[in-house]
This record gives structure tokens, C-alpha cells and sequence, in this order.
């Protein structure tokens, strides 16, 4: 099993949750975030004050799959995700040792 | 020996619906049973050493639910207990558990159980409840007489701590019953609120010689089989004490009474209010028995009462309610002073509403032009939320508009929402009132945009029917809103341009959600779509602070610090568009022609214009292009609201909008907004919103005759400036604390010719003059002139060429010191 964890940027959420179910990936969490990569944030201007935003909203997601399903996802996912520009995130997989249900103690991928 | 859980097949479960009441009293034999047989085996040997067992809280009442606590009180003659037994009482409740009851026990003596438990009331409380069941009867003799004599010296004390816990009780739960998934123990209008009801009958009925009795309000009853029926279900249903009524759990329910879930939870909320509303009459009265500093001091606040109103510790009565019969609109009045005063009405005032509703409806339905004119006053009073919600409370929201009834307790569920339609709207305009006086910094952006709004009564009103079409349930509910909120504005007689903006505001209410979640915010495709979709800025901010209502009125934590963020970015973004195309984006040619009789005056003027004027005012705007023909200028000046506003046509000279700035500021006018246009042709059409704060004009008519052709002769260059303005007294400096620290600034990119220059400042009269004077002096034209005020602070947009160019970076930095200069209190830095 792995685990599949993407930065987007917030407005492409929606897009990567759909391409997602589109393929079947149903179990998915998703957390508001704030961070920078090598963006390093942005100047903006309000009424003639400048201000140094660091940290730029992001949308973090987390999902848990088979193994075999790893290429098909990441390549949903990024190709959703993508603008081609600066900030469109990361995507970092991780091995996953078990899983379990807690309802019914399943165990391994048939918990997923 | 098990009671565990002897109702759980099919018929047990009707009869917990059929006749919740005699259920629960089987349930509570059930139980008691189980417990005498613990006690006989383990502790009834012991009873000559002093001890008794008695009922409390639920099981005292007989009101027991299928898996409630069994709460039991241990009475002991001594503190401590001889070791063995200690150890049967150990082994007692140990039969109790492996029964499967959840037992929760106290050992107290009977000095204990007769004194404040300041950190514990709710054991004094239970006492209320107690019921002897086994033991030694000349202990449990001595506890009654005590008890009574105790609930009686205490009796105001402990009503005090209840009202206090209940309050506590209500904001952890979310400070409201209409949640969508509600804990029917717990939550505003729940079983928790029922025992408050009688406990605080009995506290008040005691007498020192006997033991208060419990009983339910007779027309309480219904409610409380209803709720006593769905406890037990829910209890049924999950096999523990879970009192948590979910999305799910609704509509099992509501498929056993062939209804669906929404028209089933109106029933909950429906029996929910009555005990909610007994709850709320019982802790006012026991607020009337108290008396305190806090009391005292709302005594003096009834120094507000009039001859229609009285207030007593801080609650509104009419004088003389029977008025309502004659003079209806007596009840707009009230909604007016509570949104004024901030102050609550008492219950007896809801009653007397309540009585007249039928009456109150037939007359605003049929005479609804009386009805704007008060409802615009309380939606732009301080407390317009509490007012609505007390509208709201007593029915006469409803009656007003039948078009709220529709969603009335209405349930649409969806993962975020946590409130009923009604409960949300009303959050959103309590959600937007509380930024005006909360001090959190991260909304204090939004605070300041409030502020900047010219009526924020609109922004009520729109909040009010932004959901109303919900009820339709077609899947589209904006246009549904806009169809009732129409008429409901029509009906009320909301005037047309105000009716214009409320429905723009519902029309366009998911715009600003719908970009923060599905635009990429640095595409400046994403500010041109936001600056058309807002049109000025004075939309932006309205729809901004919408938004953010709205948003947050959602469940509390939806408007998270990332939302916020987020919510402000998009409003920065649009903010920034809208002011950088003032300039860019001029009327040309073809979009002049549009307009009949436009000719060449329009050409040139930025696309702004034609948004922010009603085709009547560009008719008179052309019309005094027309009179400035022969004299080469021409004036108008008329009052609006309070304000006065001057419209002025001429062909352009050097430093002439400094010149008018000064005219005004010479007679001693307070310039709140302006706007200056250039066309092609070189012809200028200045427009200066002012205020009169000596009420010159007001009270010499002569005056404005005399303002008119001061500006004429200044504007033809007959008369200079400098002498209207030689004695003008210097305004005095404003406090440190509320001053505002100027700031200029200079974008070279926002225009394709010209420079931006953003001033803001403390405001002071002359404030226009000294800065246009200044861009003036330094060789520089004014292209384009956006100023707004809000409160004591001025920002000012200026569009600045130098020779038909940008100006450079030397000549921005000569010009911002003495800007800088210029923003000074007396002008000076």
C-alpha cells in the first residue's frame, strides 16, 4: 500500500477530487494548508500598502492505495492539478505498513 | 439478574413512540427492581449501621430512558463507612454494572446533602429529584425536613447557578435549536431544558416545612412525550446513551411516520420551541427575583423607556399593548427600539404579539407601504440582528413576509451546513453587525470595509432573503430567492434603486465562494472577471462582506483563518482591477452611440461611469453639458439625504479641480466623495458629494445661490481661490489615538498613460484642496479623480500625467513628500 499526499493549489481541488472518483478513488482527506515552495510567497498591494504574503493558501490531500494502483493515480492527479506555472504543488508518496478498519478490524488493503 | 436492555425487539420500540410516558415508568420499575435485589443481597444487612439507598436526577423522576444513567445517592449516617461496608457497597454496584446498568453513584451524609455544593450544584440539584427506595427510614427522616429547609433558604441561589449552567449548557451547544443534527438532551429546546422548567417551578414553590413536588407544566406535555419517545429511540438505536440526532437517524424516523425528514424535524423544532421558550420565560423570572449590581445598573439603562415602551431589567414592555389593535405599526416601533437599544423583549411582550399576529399580518399585507420606511430604520440600526431575531421569535417576521415562513425551520442538508435556512440567515446578519464592534485583528479589514458601506440596512435585507428560495428545493435556489425576494421587496415598498441593489447583492451571492474555490487568483483573467462581475467598488464591497456573512454564518468554523485569507485575496484582487481600469477602460466611439443623445460628451469618460449612473443622471449630466454651452460652465447643486450634491460641467483648465476643492472647503463644507471626469474633448464633468457641518446652507438659502456662482466665477478663472480661503479657521489636530497615519503611494503600471497616485489620510476639511493643489503646483494634470470617506479617514485616487506622459521616479518621489506635507492636520508636516 501507499500513501499519496499532494499539495494543489485550492482552486484545482475540485478538479483533482473529480478526476479521483473518476477513477475509483473514493477514500480521500483534505486539509486547508498555508506554505511555500521555491515560490516563496508574493508582494501585494492594498491601498497603497505593500504587504509580504509568505505563506500561500494550499489544499493538501492524503489518500491510502494498493500499490498497483499508484502510477494511475499520481498521473490523475498531477495531470489535474497541473497549470504549468509556479505553486501548482508537489506530490509525495510514502509506503504505508497496514491498514486497518476500525469498525470491523479488516486489515491490510482490504481495509481501504 | 439483568434489566440491560429488555425493550429492544420491534414492539418495545412502538410503545416507546405510542405512550412514551407510562414507558418510561416501566422502564424505571424495570430497573428498580434489579437495584432492590443488589441491595437486599449486599447492603440490606447493613442498614442498621445507618444507610439508605435513594433515586436521583432521572431515576428519581421515573423518567427513565433505555440506556440513561441510573443515578443513585448512598445516604450514610457517618462519613466514613467501616471497612466492610465499604466493601459491600463496592460489591453492590458491581451487581449493577454486570446488570448492564450504567449506575453513577454518590455517598453522602445528610449535612452534605444540606449544603452548597459550589462546584457540584448539579448534586443539589438531583436532590430535587430524590426518591427513597430501601434503608434505614429514621436517617431518610432526618434528610427531608433538612432538605426542605435547605431548597427553601437556598431557593434563590441555586436558581441563580441553574439559569448560569443552563446558559453555559445552551452556548456549548451552539447557542441555538435550530441545528440541523440536534442533541435532544442537551440543546436549547431539549429534555435538559424541560427539567429546568420544573426544577425552577419547584425552587420557587418551596416551602420550609415540606419537600418542593415535581411537576411538568400541563401544556409541556406533548412536548415532552415527544422528546421522551425520541430519546428512547435514539438510546434504542445505538445500545449507549447517545442523545445525537443525525441526518440519518432522521430519516429512519421520518419514514415510520410516512413524512419526509424535513417535514418530520419540523415537528422536533416545533415542540422544541415551546420548552425552549418556557425555559427562557422561567430564567427571566428568576432575573426579576435577583438583585445585584449587574441588576442595578440595567435599572439605570430603563432611563431609555418612552411613552410606548418601558424597560425593566433590561428587557422591553409595551405601556400599553392594546394600542397594537388600533395602531399596528406600534409593533415596528418596538423592532426599532430594540435594534436602537440593543435590549431583548420580555417574554410578556412576545405573548402580546404573539395574541395580535393574525391581525398584525392583515394589516401590513394590505396597507405594506407603512412598512419600509420603520424596517429600513431597524435594519440600519446598531442592533439590527437582535431585533430580526426577536421579528423572528414572536411570529412577526413571518407575517410580514410570508415568503420567511417558507423557510421556517427548514432543513437542507448538505455536509456543512449546521443550521436551519432561517437560523443561517439570521447568523449572517449577526455574523456581519458583530464586525463593527468585535476586535478581532484578523477581521478587522472586514470591519473597515463595513464602515466604508453607505447603507448597510441593504446589506440586512439582502442577507434576510438570500436563501429564501431554499425552500423550492429546484436545485437552483438564487433564482427562486430572487423571484420571493422581489416581490416581498415590492410589497414593502423598498424603493427601486435600493430593490435594485438587494437583488444584485442575492443574485451574485455564491460569485465571490464560487471564485475562491474554482479560479486561480494570480490569472488576471480572474481580477477581469471579478471587476465585471462587481462593476464598482462600492458593489465589491458589499458582496465582499456578504460573502463573509454568509460564510461564516455556515457552522462556526467555517470561516477558518484560510478562508478568511482566501476571502480576502479575492477582494484585494478585484479592489485593485476595479481602480487600475478607471483609467484604461474609456467609453469609445461605439459605446457612445449606444446612447441616444450622447453625442461626443460621453467619449472618453472611463466605463465606470456608465455603471455607477442611472440613465436619468447621465440625461441630466448631458442636459447641463448642454447649459455650460453658452457660459462655458454650469452648476448644480441639490440636497439628498443630509448631503448636498454638486454636479459641475465645464471645459478643463490647469488645477481646476483644486480650485473647486477649495471653493467648498472656503465656505466650509465637508467633501465626502467626488469623482472627476475628463472627456476627449477636453470638456470636465466634476461631481462633489459634501456635507454642511455649520448648516450654512440649511439655514441661508441665499447661500447656496451665492456657492453656485462662486464656483462658476472660480471655475471661469474670475476668482481666485486663495481668497475664499485666507480666513478660514485651522481645523483643530485629531486625538493621537484616533489619528490616521497618511500614506501615498504611486503605481506606474495600473495605467497604460498615466500614474496612480492612492492617498490615504486623516480627513479634515480642505483636505481635496491642499492635495490637489499640490499635484497641481508640481506641473502634473489630473486625469481622473476618485475620493471617498469613511469616518475620519480619506482615501483618494488620483490618475496623474505629467506633459501626457507617466511621471518619472524622480518626479514620484518630489511629489510624495509633499503629499506627505499636504495630509498633515494643518497642512503642514
Amino acid at each position: 500500500m501507499k500513501k499519496v499526499e499532494a499539495i494543489v493549489q485550492p482552486f484545482k481541488f475540485e478538479e483533482v477530487r473529480d478526476a479521483l472518483k473518476a477513477i475509483g478513488v473514493d477514500g480521500i482527506t483534505v486539509t486547508d494548508v498555508r506554505g511555500h515552495g521555491r515560490q516563496k510567497g508574493h508582494k501585494e498591494v492594498y491601498r497603497g500598502q505593500e504587504y509580504q504574503v509568505d505563506l500561500l493558501p494550499k489544499v493538501k490531500l492524503e489518500l491510502v492505495i494498493a500499490d498497483a494502483r499508484l502510477d494511475e493515480v499520481v498521473r490523475t492527479l498531477t495531470r489535474a492539478a497541473r497549470t504549468g506555472k509556479i505553486g501548482d504543488g508537489k506530490v509525495f508518496v510514502y509506503d504505508v505498513m497496514d491498514a486497518v478498519r476500525i469498525r470491523n478490524d479488516d486489515r491490510g488493503e482490504s481495509a481501504l | 439478574m439483568t434489566a440491560g436492555n429488555p425493550l429492544s425487539n420491534q414492539t418495545e420500540k412502538v410503545a416507546f413512540w405510542a405512550a412514551p410516558a407510562q414507558a418510561v415508568e416501566r422502564r424505571t420499575a424495570a430497573v428498580e427492581a434489579v437495584v432492590m435485589r443488589a441491595w437486599e443481597e449486599f447492603l440490606a444487612p447493613h442498614a442498621s449501621q445507618g444507610l439508605a439507598v435513594l433515586a436521583v436526577g432521572g431515576f428519581g423522576r421515573c423518567e427513565l430512558c433505555p440506556r440513561s444513567d441510573v443515578d443513585l445517592l448512598l445516604l450514610m449516617e457517618r462519613e466514613e463507612p467501616a471497612a466492610p461496608l465499604r466493601s459491600a457497597i463496592s460489591s453492590f454496584l458491581q451487581a449493577l454494572w454486570d446488570s448492564d446498568l450504567r449506575a453513577s453513584h454518590s455517598v453522602r451524609t445528610v449535612q452534605e446533602c444540606c449544603a452548597v455544593h459550589e462546584q457540584n450544584i448539579e448534586l443539589n440539584i438531583s436532590l430535587l429529584d430524590q426518591r427513597f427506595l430501601a434503608g434505614d427510614q429514621a436517617l431518610y427522616g432526618k434528610l427531608a425536613p433538612g432538605l426542605a429547609r435547605f431548597f427553601h433558604s437556598q431557593r434563590q441561589a441555586l436558581a441563580r447557578h441553574l439559569c448560569r449552567l443552563a446558559r453555559e449548557r445552551h452556548a456549548k451547544q451552539g447557542g441555538s435549536m435550530y441545528q440541523l443534527e440536534p442533541n435532544v438532551k442537551e440543546s436549547p429546546g431539549g429534555l435538559r431544558d424541560l427539567h429546568l422548567v420544573t426544577w425552577l417551578s419547584q425552587l420557587r414553590n418551596t416551602q420550609p416545612d415540606r419537600l418542593p413536588i415535581a411537576d411538568c407544566v400541563p401544556e409541556l406535555l406533548p412536548a415532552r412525550d415527544f422528546l421522551l419517545g425520541l430519546r428512547c429511540y435514539l438510546h434504542l438505536r445505538a445500545g449507549r446513551d447517545s442523545n445525537a440526532l443525525t441526518f440519518d437517524l432522521q430519516e429512519e424516523i421520518a419514514d415510520q411516520f410516512s413524512l419526509d425528514a424535513g417535514g418530520w424535524m419540523r415537528r422536533y423544532y416545533s415542540h422544541a420551541r415551546q420548552i425552549e421558550r418556557a425555559a427562557e420565560r422561567a430564567m427571566e423570572s428568576v432575573d426579576e427575583q435577583s438583585s445585584n449590581l449587574l441588576l442595578q445598573f440595567r435599572d439605570w439603562r430603563s432611563r431609555v423607556s418612552n411613552a410606548e415602551f418601558y424597560v425593566s431589567r433590561e428587557r422591553v414592555y409595551f405601556r400599553g399593548a392594546q394600542r397594537l389593535d388600533y395602531d399596528p405599526s406600534l409593533a415596528l416601533r418596538l423592532f426599532e427600539f430594540v435594534g436602537r437599544h440593543g435590549m431583548r423583549l420580555a417574554v410578556e411582550t412576545g405573548r402580546r404579539l404573539a395574541e395580535r399576529l393574525p391581525r398584525l399580518a392583515e394589516h401590513f399585507t394590505s396597507r405594506p407601504g407603512d412598512l419600509w420606511p420603520s424596517l429600513e430604520r431597524t435594519l440600519a440600526s446598531p442592533h439590527c440582528a437582535l431585533a430580526l431575531r426577536a421579528m423572528h421569535q414572536t411570529g412577526v417576521l413571518a407575517a410580514l413576509f410570508p415568503e420567511w415562513q417558507q423557510i421556517e425551520c427548514l432543513v437542507v442538508r448538505d455536509f456543512y451546513h449546521r443550521y436551519t435556512v432561517d437560523e443561517h440567515s439570521l447568523r449572517a446578519i449577526e455574523a456581519l453587525t458583530s464586525l463593527r464592534d468585535g476586535d478581532d485583528p484578523s477581521r478587522r479589514q472586514f470591519a473597515d470595509i463595513l464602515s466604508e458601506v453607505d447603507d448597510p440596512e441593504l446589506l440586512a435585507l439582502a442577507l434576510l432573503f438570500h436563501d429564501v428560495g431554499k425552500a423550492a428545493r429546484t436545485g437552483s435556489h438564487v433564482r427562486e430567492s430572487l423571484v420571493l425576494a422581489g416581490a416581498a421587496m415590492d410589497r414593502a415598498g423598498v424603493p427601486a434603486g435600493k430593490r435594485a441593489q438587494v437583488m444584485a447583492l442575492i443574485e451574485y451571492h455564491l460569485d465571490l465562494s464560487a471564485v475562491m474555490n474554482s479560479r486561480d487568483l494570480g490569472d488576471p483573467g480572474t481580477a477581469r472577471h471579478l471587476a465585471q462581475r462587481s462593476g464598482t467598488l462600492e458593489f465589491l464591497k458589499k458582496l465582499t462582506l456578504l460573502t463573509y456573512a454568509d460564510i461564516s454564518a455556515v457552522n462556526p468554523g467555517a470561516m477558518s483563518p484560510w478562508r478568511l485569507e482566501q476571502l480576502w485575496r479575492v477582494y484585494v484582487i478585484a479592489y485593485n482591477e476595479l481602480t487600475r481600469e478607471l483609467e484604461t477602460n474609456r467609453i469609445g466611439d461605439e459605446t457612445a452611440a449606444g446612447i441616444p443623445g450622447a453625442g461626443k460628451f460621453l467619449e472618453g469618460f472611463p466605463v465606470r461611469y456608465l455603471r455607477t449612473h442611472t440613465p436619468a443622471e447621465i440625461e441630466a449630466h448631458m442636459a447641463l453639458e448642454q447649459r455650460s454651452r453658452d457660459r462655458g460652465v454650469a452648476v448644480d447643486i441639490r440636497r439628498e439625504n443630509g448631503f448636498y450634491r454638486l454636479t459641475l460641467v465645464a471645459r478643463d483648465r490647469p488645477a481646476l479641480l483644486a480650485s473647486l476643492a477649495g471653493a467648498l472647503a472656503g465656505f466650509g463644507m465637508n467633501i465626502l466623495k467626488a469623482e472627476g471626469f475628463a472627456n476627449r474633448n477636453g470638456v470636465i464633468l466634476d461631481t462633489f458629494v459634501f456635507e454642511d457641518p455649520h448648516r450654512t446652507l440649511e439655514l441661508n438659502p441665499p447661500e447656496v445661490d451665492r456657492l453656485r456662482l462662486t464656483l462658476e466665477r472660480v471655475t471661469l478663472g474670475k476668482l481666485d481661490v486663495k481668497e475664499l480661503l485666507r480666513n478660514r479657521p485651522t481645523p483643530g489636530a485629531p486625538s493621537k489615538r484616533s489619528r490616521i497615519h497618511p500614506a501615498v503611494s504611486f503605481d506606474s503600471r495600473a495605467s497604460d498613460s498615466a500614474t496612480l497616485i492612492e492617498v490615504v489620510a486623516q480627513d479634515r476639511p480642505g483636505l481635496l484642496h491642499a492635495l490637489t493643489s499640490t499635484i497641481s503646483a508640481a506641473g502634473a494634470n489630473i486625469e481622473v479623480v476618485l475620493i471617498d470617506t469613511e469616518a475620519h479617514k480619506a482615501i483618494d485616487v488620483f490618475y496623474v500625467t505629467w506633459n501626457g506622459k507617466k511621471l518619472t521616479p524622480a518626479q514620484q518621489d518630489g511629489l510624495r513628500g509633499r503629499l506627505m506635507a499636504a495630509c498633515a492636520p494643518d497642512g503642514k508636516p
